[in-house]
C-alpha cells in the first residue's frame, strides 16, 4: 500500500484527471488509474472528490458533471475552465528528460525538441540539461531503442546485427522483441532469437543496424525480466586478486563472491558462461588477477593472452 | 469545514474560467470552500498555499496590478499544452521509459515521470513492456538522495551532509550543489566544497544526512559557474588522472560502429580507407586505458601512444607468464 499523498499532491492528480474527462465518453476506472498512477479505488474517490466541484455560482451547470457506476465513470459534460492538458511542469520535464537521457536521447534528439514544446514557459529545459543527467547514453542507442520500443509494442520482428563481447563474433539474426530491461543504466533486450528457438538477452549498445521485418510474431503469455544469467547452473572459477587491485563489482561479476586474504590478496568465485568471457575480464586486470582453478580455464587465459600479443606485435 | 482539495481545485477552476483577473477577496466571496469564520491573516496564508499547490501542479497563475490590491488570473498559453504531434514509435519510446522508470526506485522521478506522461496522453495501460533497476545498492535511499539533491540544484540551496569516502573517512561537508548525474548502477552530486573551494564528485550512495540550508528558501546561495555543464564532468574511466594525453584506438571495420556506442561523445573517429576507424581521445591514465582497451575487445587496437602500448604489452605477458 502506498503513502497517503499530501493535499497538494492529491490537487496536482485532480487536475491531471480533469482534461481526461471528456464529455460523453465513459472510462474504465483502471485505465484513469493507470494514467495517474494509483489504484482504482483511489481515482474513484478523487473523482467523486471532482464531482463536488465547480464554478460560482455552483448550481448543477456549474459543477463537474460525471457518474461513477462500478469500474467505469460516465461525463456528461467537459469541466468548466480546464479542458486541455497542462504544460509540463519543472519536476515533469526534468524527469522526462531524465528518462529520455537514459535511453540515449540527447538533449538535441528531434523527440526532445518536439517535447520541448510542451514545457512550461518557466521552466529553464536548458538549465535542466546542464545540471541533470540520467545517463551518458551510447553513441546510436535512442535509433536502436526506438525501432525495438515500437516491434515490442506492436509485436514486429527485428532483424538485428549484433556483437558478441566475449567472442567478438558479429552475427545477423532475426529477433521477436519481448521486452526492454535496463540494468544498472545498460539497456537489454529480452527476445526469442529464431536462430536457436530460444529466448536470449542482447545488450542494446552491441546492437547495430536492427530492422523491423513486417512479420508479426506472437508474444509469450509470461515474460522473464531477469537479465541476469541464472549462476547456479554455471561452472565456478576460482581467481586471485591481487592486493590492492580494484575489485570488480559483485553484480558485473553476476554472481561471483569475494574473500579479502590475510596477505591482502582477494579469492573471488565467479560463475561465468563462456571461458572467452571470464579470460577477457581477467585479461583486462593485466596481470593483476589470477585464475587458480579449473585448469582448462588456466590454459584457456594463457591462450588468450599470448593471441592478444601476437596481434598487438 | 470545507475539504481542502475541493478547495484548491474550485480555486482552479474558477480563475481558469474567467478572463477578468480576480483578486484575493474576490476569491474568499464566491464560495470556493474558505472558511467564512477565518481571519484576514489566516484566509491570506491558505490562499498564498493554495496558489503554490496549483503552481507547483502546472498552472501559471498571472499577478495583476489592479491599483488597490493584486489580482489574479490563469495565463492560458503558458498553462495549456499544445497537442504534441508523436509518431508511433515515439509513442512507444515514451511508454517503454515510463513503464520501466516510474516503478523503480532508484529513478528520483518516478512521480513527475507518470504525471508528464499522463499529459502526454502516454501513460495507461498498453505499450511495450519494460522495467528498470538503476541501483546498484540501496536504490530507494538513492533515489530519494538524489531526489531531495536535485532539488538543491535548482533552487541552488548549500547543502550540508555526512560523506564517507572510499578510504571509509567520514566527516562533514559544505558544498553548493551544481548538478547531478548517474553512471553505471550510481547517481553522483557535483558541487563545490566550501571548505576546500574545489569543485568535486561525490557518491550519493555515501553521502548521509543531509540538510539544505533553510533560510529563504526562495533565494538563491550561490551563483553556478556560468560554463558548468554536467555533460562534461562525466568520463571514461581511462580519463582520471593528472597528466593528459592523446590516444588513437584503431576498430576493426567489422566493428568500427562500435566507437560511436563506445566514445560517449568524448574524441573524434576516422574511418580509413580499409574500412577500420581510428578514435583519437584525451586519456589520463596508460594503464587504465589499456585495461579498457582489452575490456571493450576483442576488435580493438592501441595505436599510441607507445605507453600505452607498453602497458598492454607488459600486462599481457604477466597474463601469459602467471597462467603458464
Amino acid at each position: 500500500m502506498g503513502k497517503r499523498p499530501d493535499t497538494a499532491t492529491r490537487a496536482g492528480r485532480l487536475l491531471a484527471l480533469i482534461p481526461m474527462l471528456k464529455k460523453g465518453e465513459t472510462i474504465a476506472l483502471a485505465e484513469l488509474a493507470a494514467a495517474v498512477g494509483c489504484e482504482p479505488a483511489q481515482v474513484a474517490a478523487d473523482l467523486s472528490t471532482l464531482s463536488m466541484c465547480g464554478v460560482p455560482p455552483f448550481t448543477p451547470y456549474d459543477m463537474i458533471d460525471l457518474v461513477i457506476d462500478g469500474d467505469s465513470v460516465t461525463v456528461y459534460a467537459e469541466a468548466p475552465g480546464i479542458d486541455r492538458p497542462l504544460r509540463l511542469t519543472l519536476g515533469e520535464a526534468r524527469a522526462l528528460g531524465a528518462a529520455l537521457d537514459a535511453a540515449g536521447y540527447d538533449s538535441d534528439a528531434p523527440l526532445r525538441e518536439k517535447l520541448r514544446e510542451t514545457a512550461s514557459g518557466t521552466v529553464s529545459l536548458d538549465e535542466l540539461e546542464l545540471t541533470v543527467r540520467a545517463s551518458a547514453g551510447p553513441g546510436g542507442l535512442a535509433e536502436t531503442y526506438a525501432t525495438l520500443a515500437a516491434a515490442a509494442d506492436t509485436h514486429e520482428k527485428v532483424h538485428i546485427h549484433y556483437f558478441t563481447g566475449s567472442t567478438g563474433n558479429v552475427s545477423d539474426r532475426t529477433v521477436h522483441p519481448w521486452a526492454l530491461v535496463n540494468r544498472l543504466g545498460v539497456w537489454y533486450l529480452v527476445a526469442l532469437c529464431e536462430a536457436v528457438h530460444e529466448e536470449r538477452v542482447f545488450r542494446l549498445d552491441r546492437i547495430f543496424d536492427a530492422r523491423p521485418t513486417g512479420e508479426l510474431f506472437e508474444p509469450p503469455t509470461l515474460v522473464p525480466l531477469d537479465v541476469t544469467p541464472d549462476t547456479d547452473e554455471l561452472p565456478v572459477a576460482a581467481v586471485r586478486f591481487a592486493a590492492g587491485a580494484h575489485l570488480p563489482e559483485p553484480q558485473a561479476w553476476s554472481g561471483a563472491t569475494f574473500e579479502t586474504e590475510p596477505d591482502g590478496t582477494t579469492l573471488a568465485t565467479v560463475p561465468y558462461q563462456t571461458e572467452s568471457w571470464i579470460a577477457r575480464r581477467v585479461m583486462a586486470y593485466l596481470g593483476a588477477a589470477e585464475v587458480i582453478a579449473p585448469p582448462d580455464l588456466r590454459a584457456a587465459v594463457r591462450q588468450a593472452a599470448i593471441d592478444a600479443l601476437e596481434q598487438i606485435q | 469545514m470545507s475539504d481542502p482539495v475541493e478547495r484548491m481545485v474550485n480555486l482552479a477552476l474558477y480563475l481558469a474560467s474567467t478572463h477578468a483577473p480576480k483578486t484575493a477577496e474576490d476569491c474568499r466571496a464566491a464560495g470556493l470552500g474558505y472558511p467564512e469564520d477565518q481571519d484576514d491573516a489566516a484566509f491570506i496564508r491558505m490562499f498564498e498555499r493554495d496558489k503554490d499547490a496549483l503552481r507547483a501542479g502546472g498552472l501559471i497563475i498571472e499577478v495583476v496590478d489592479t491599483g488597490e490590491s493584486d489580482a489574479y488570473r490563469i495565463d492560458p498559453d503558458a498553462t495549456y499544452a499544445r497537442p504534441v504531434d508523436l509518431t508511433d514509435a515515439e509513442r512507444s519510446v515514451l511508454r517503454a521509459v515510463a513503464t520501466a522508470f516510474v516503478e523503480d526506485p532508484a529513478f528520483p522521478f518516478g512521480d513527475e515521470l507518470r504525471s508528464a506522461a499522463s499529459k502526454l496522453g502516454t501513460s495507461g495501460s498498453g505499450g511495450p513492456l519494460a522495467s528498470a533497476d538503476l541501483g546498484r545498492t540501496a536504490p530507494e535511499g538513492q533515489g530519494a538522495h538524489a531526489r531531495a539533491l536535485a532539488e538543491a540544484v535548482q533552487t541552488r540551496k548549500t547543502l550540508t551532509f555526512e560523506y564517507t569516502n572510499t578510504a571509509n573517512q567520514t566527516r562533514v561537508r559544505s558544498v553548493d550543489p551544481y548538478g547531478v548525474f548517474f553512471r553505471d548502477g550510481s547517481w553522483y552530486l557535483v558541487g563545490r566544497d566550501r571548505d576546500v573551494d574545489e569543485i568535486r564528485t561525490y557518491a550519493i550512495t555515501r553521502v548521509r544526512d543531509i540538510d539544505v540550508n533553510p533560510s529563504r528558501p526562495r533565494t538563491p546561495d550561490f551563483e553556478r559557474p556560468a560554463d558548468f555543464d554536467i555533460r562534461k564532468v562525466e568520463r571514461l574511466p581511462f580519463q582520471y588522472g593528472d597528466e593528459p594525453f592523446t590516444a588513437r584506438v584503431r576498430f576493426l571495420p567489422e566493428t568500427a560502429w562500435r566507437i560511436d556506442r563506445l566514445a560517449r561523445g568524448h574524441g573524434e573517429s576516422q574511418t580509413l580507407p580499409d574500412g577500420s576507424a581510428v578514435w583519437t581521445v584525451e586519456a589520463h591514465d596508460a594503464h587504465r586505458l589499456a585495461s579498457w582497451i582489452i575490456d571493450e575487445g576483442p576488435g580493438l587496437y592501441a595505436v599510441e601512444p607507445d605507453p600505452v602500448i607498453a602497458e598492454l604489452v607488459a600486462g599481457l605477458k604477466r597474463v601469459a607468464g602467471s597462467h603458464g
